[in-house]
């Protein structure tokens, strides 16, 4: 790391990004400010700042390469590692996410195509690759990572994915490998993990210099679990009814709990926000005007969608009040224990939904149906993303066999809207909007 | 199986349903790709792949999406149709999101009464703990597969690892064989005959292959030689063209043939230690997580003792784990002035108008 690049760092973090995001703040508060609108209760107030928080973030990130070590890292990797050791995290999902919702899915995802990448791998991983091709990215730019951090407790596709990124950058690649539970998870497969920790320790002080500081290793532990349980107390309050937020909104708020996960300014985040949902119950202000039916959405967003479905559900008085997708930063959380940092970190990472047998995901989908009081399901078929998605057509048969609850199964993707029909979508949910108003 | 109509699959019913009358064996339905094929053996259990079985998916599309690749819709489908009535069980190895789902749609919700049995391997870079959690999930699988059929005899097991070693052994032998030109088979006949050992138990297995690398070596192949790369030789039709086109098939980098059953000779002689050797010594694979440049490398290794002029890709279509190597495995080979040729294949769907110009093509260019 340069001394140069470490104090460019310092003075960014200290006044330039203040000063950008006060800029951006005026201009995006000045830009919001609209008349209220029939369908929505008052829009969440404390969304600015996670605008500002998130602007910061990829902001700050340029300026991170050579001043910190930087990491690339999966959505379910066990970040506290990395953090004890100070690394600069990207999260190039939640990147993902992002040029989704701004719709250059496509656009991304050509550039990869162009270099032999086939349409049909996962399109996150694909705008990561057009990315990392064309150096175009909506943040402005993304800091070459000097190490790359995957786990396949979400998917086998991050380690196909990131092999292709170790290879062209030539820098090291840890994976941390989660057996996938068929059963019941195994004290070998415990122990199996918490080697692979000790493992990377060397490594991980090779890259930044550093020596494990246990007592900030903690101190992260701590952090990161105190947000995931605030996060589950955010999504806790959907329970209410009317729903002081909507599933919509909480694919948003997801950011910090992914990317910035064991930071204090994670953790500051969710109490703001959880103290205005408390202060919506207490007003009884719902996130929709009219809430008559209140749903959830199995699988992740459809991103260039979430606008558009979030107005054309509420015209319907439908509100997506849970999803199997925003739960799993909150699921495990549990066995988080900054006493025993690695076994806990195994058991917590390594037993996430997506790591887990479908009769696991039944189970809780059941759970979530009795807590959220929900009336229907709507399954995105996600065309990117075969663990979520294999098994889906048996988990609405059964859940309707079990709870006899509506559903209705979109074919599209996260990113790639080439892979969405609006037509067959439309036909497809005025049958479902008709089944649930035929139940009620 | 009960699979009546097809030849192949009549001929492993027929010795399926002989094993289990004149040698009492018991038998498991493995879907790929990696699994411990001498442990099943020395409990007298005869593996029967499932890869490719010859059908029409029907059923499995009300269970799977279109986007799903055909290895893991046939094999469902051969589960659907109730042609796996002959089976004692099911193995499912972990080998990519798509297998692992379909293992828990069996399991969990298809109310099949035949147990499902489950194997994860460990996923690369490799490290100390890889190998120690290799071998316990070998001594956990042992433990569970004894409680239907009956205790691990140890002497067996050795046995049948030696047995397995003996057949790696003379499987490269044909490999190098091959790869000289003096094997004498054409491409048809030589993956018909390898991809036997899916069903045949080794006892079975050996002297077939044997018998072949006792014949007089042929005249050295005049054909222009290739290397072909994917997860399994199908449709076949691409083998007949190729062996049409007089192009052999020197070597391969198929996850059903070489990539599984060629492996580093064990150096231990204990047998689950022996076993584990032999995992770790396999060649480089996308679906154990291998750095693409090894897998790179090994392909060129490949190309360059059999002095082959090009590559050929089969795709499964929709199979990620291919899908993300082929890129760089193309750039890399084309740096080292090899002929590449990336196709889409169906399992069992023969070859398009459009497949055979390309293969031709192909050919014009290395010829
Ligand atoms: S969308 Fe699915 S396949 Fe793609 S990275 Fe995420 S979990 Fe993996
Ligand atoms: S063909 Fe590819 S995707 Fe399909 S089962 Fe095999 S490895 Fe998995």
């Amino acid at each position: 790391m340069s001394l140069a690049r470490k104090l460019r760092y310092g003075f960014m973090k200290d006044v330039g990004a203040p000063l950008v995001m006060g800029l951006a703040g005026v201009k995006s508060r000045s830009k919001n400010i609209r008349k209220p609108d029939p369908l929505f209760g008052p829009p969440l107030k404390c969304a600015e700042r996670l605008k500002e928080i998130m602007t910061r973030h990829y902001f700050l990130s340029r300026y991170a390469e050579g001043a910190k070590p930087v990491a690339w890292v999966t959505s379910g990797a066990p970040v506290e590692l990395l953090r004890a050791f100070d690394f600069y995290t990207i999260y190039p999902e939640n990147h993902g996410a992002l040029c989704g919702a701004q719709k250059l899915g496509p656009e991304l995802c050509a550039v990869a195509e162009e270099k032999g990448y086939h349409q049909d791998l996962c399109s996150y991983a694909r705008i990561d690759l057009g990315v990392c091709f064309s150096g175009k990215t909506p943040v402005g730019r993304l800091p070459k990572p000097d190490l790359l951090f995957a786990s396949n407790n979400i998917c086998q596709t991050v380690m196909y994915w990131y092999r292709v990124l170790s290879h062209k950058w030539k820098i090291p690649l840890l994976v941390f490998d989660t057996p996938f539970n068929f059963g019941q998870i195994s004290r070998s497969e415990i122990n199996y993990m918490v080697m692979q920790f000790e493992e990377m320790i060397p490594v991980l002080e090779r890259i930044s210099g550093k020596r494990l500081d246990q007592k900030a290793f903690e101190n992260v532990m701590r952090l990161g679990k105190e947000s995931a349980m605030a996060w589950g107390e955010i999504l806790a309050a959907m329970k209410t009814v009317p729903s002081p937020m909507t599933i919509f909104d909480a694919f948003v708020h997801l950011a910090p709990i992914v990317s910035l996960r064991g930071l204090p300014v994670t953790l500051d985040y969710y109490n703001i926000l959880l103290s205005e949902l408390k202060d919506r119950i207490s007003k009884g202000i719902g996130a929709i005007i009219n809430e008559r039916k209140r749903l959830m959405w199995d699988n992740i967003a459809i991103w260039y969608k979430v606008r558009d479905f979030s107005r054309l559900f509420a015209e319907k008085g439908m509100n997506f009040v849970a999803a199997t997708y925003t739960n799993a930063w909150a699921e495990t959380i549990s066995y988080m224990d900054e006493t025993r940092p690695m076994e806990s970190l195994a058991k917590a990472y390594s037993l996430v939904i997506l790591n887990n047998n479908l009769d696991h995901r039944l189970n809780l989908m059941e759970r979530l149906i009795d807590e959220y009081h929900v009336d229907g399901l709507v399954i995105h078929s996600a065309r990117s993303c075969k663990p979520y998605s294999v098994g889906q057509y048996d988990l609405k048969r059964l859940l309707m066999e079990r709870k006899g609850i509506p559903s209705v199964v979109i074919e599209a993707d996260i990113t790639d809207y080439r892979a969405y029909s609006e037509e067959q979508t439309r036909t497809r949910l005025e049958a479902f909007f008709e089944a649930l108003e035929g139940g009620s | 199986m009960i699979m009546n109509g097809h030849p192949e699959a009549r001929a492993r019913r027929d010795y399926i349903l002989e094993q289990k009358r004149g040698f009492g064996r018991r038998v498991i339905g493995v879907f790929p790709a990696y699994y411990p094929r001498e442990l099943l053996l020395s409990m007298n259990i005869l593996p029967v792949e499932i890869w490719d079985p010859p059908l029409e998916s029907s059923h499995a599309n009300a269970h799977l999406q279109s986007y799903i690749c055909s290895v893991v819709k046939q094999g469902l489908e051969l589960i659907l149709q109730g042609k796996c009535r002959d089976l004692d069980a099911f193995l499912f190895p972990h080998t990519c999101d798509s297998i692992q789902n379909l293992a828990s749609i069996v399991n969990d919700y298809l109310g099949i009464e035949k147990p499902c049995y489950f194997f994860y391997h460990p996923k690369a870079p490799y490290k100390e703990s890889s190998r120690w959690y290799y071998i316990k999930q070998l001594e956990d699988l042992a433990l569970r597969l004894e409680k239907q059929f009956g205790p691990l005899n140890h002497h067996e097991f050795k046995k049948k690892v030696e047995q397995g070693e003996d057949l790696r052994r003379t499987i490269g032998e044909l490999y190098r064989r091959r790869a000289e030109g003096t094997l004498g088979l054409s491409n048809v006949e030589f993956y018909r005959i390898l991809r036997q050992v899916e069903y045949l138990h080794p006892d079975d297995f050996l002297p077939v292959l044997t018998a072949i690398l006792k014949r007089p070596p042929d005249r050295k192949s005049k054909g222009l030689a290739v290397i072909v790369s994917g997860i399994l030789p199908n449709p076949p039709e691409v083998l007949e063209h190729l062996d049409r086109l007089g192009i052999n098939v020197a070597d391969d980098d198929f996850l059903s043939c070489s990539r599984r059953l060629l492996a580093r000779p064990a150096i231990s002689t204990v047998p689950f230690e022996a076993m584990a050797d032999s995992y770790f010594g396999m060649q480089p694979c996308c679906t154990k997580g291998s750095a693409i440049e090894d897998r790179l490398k090994s392909i060129l290794d490949k190309a360059k003792s059999s002095s082959a002029k090009g590559v050929i890709f089969q795709m499964v279509k929709f199979c990620e784990p291919e899908l993300f190597d082929v890129p760089i495995l193309v750039e890399g080979l084309k740096a080292e002035g090899l002929a590449t040729l990336v196709i889409d294949t169906e399992l069992n769907q023969g070859m398009s108008g459009q497949l055979v110009t390309r293969l031709e093509a192909f050919a014009e260019m290395i010829g």
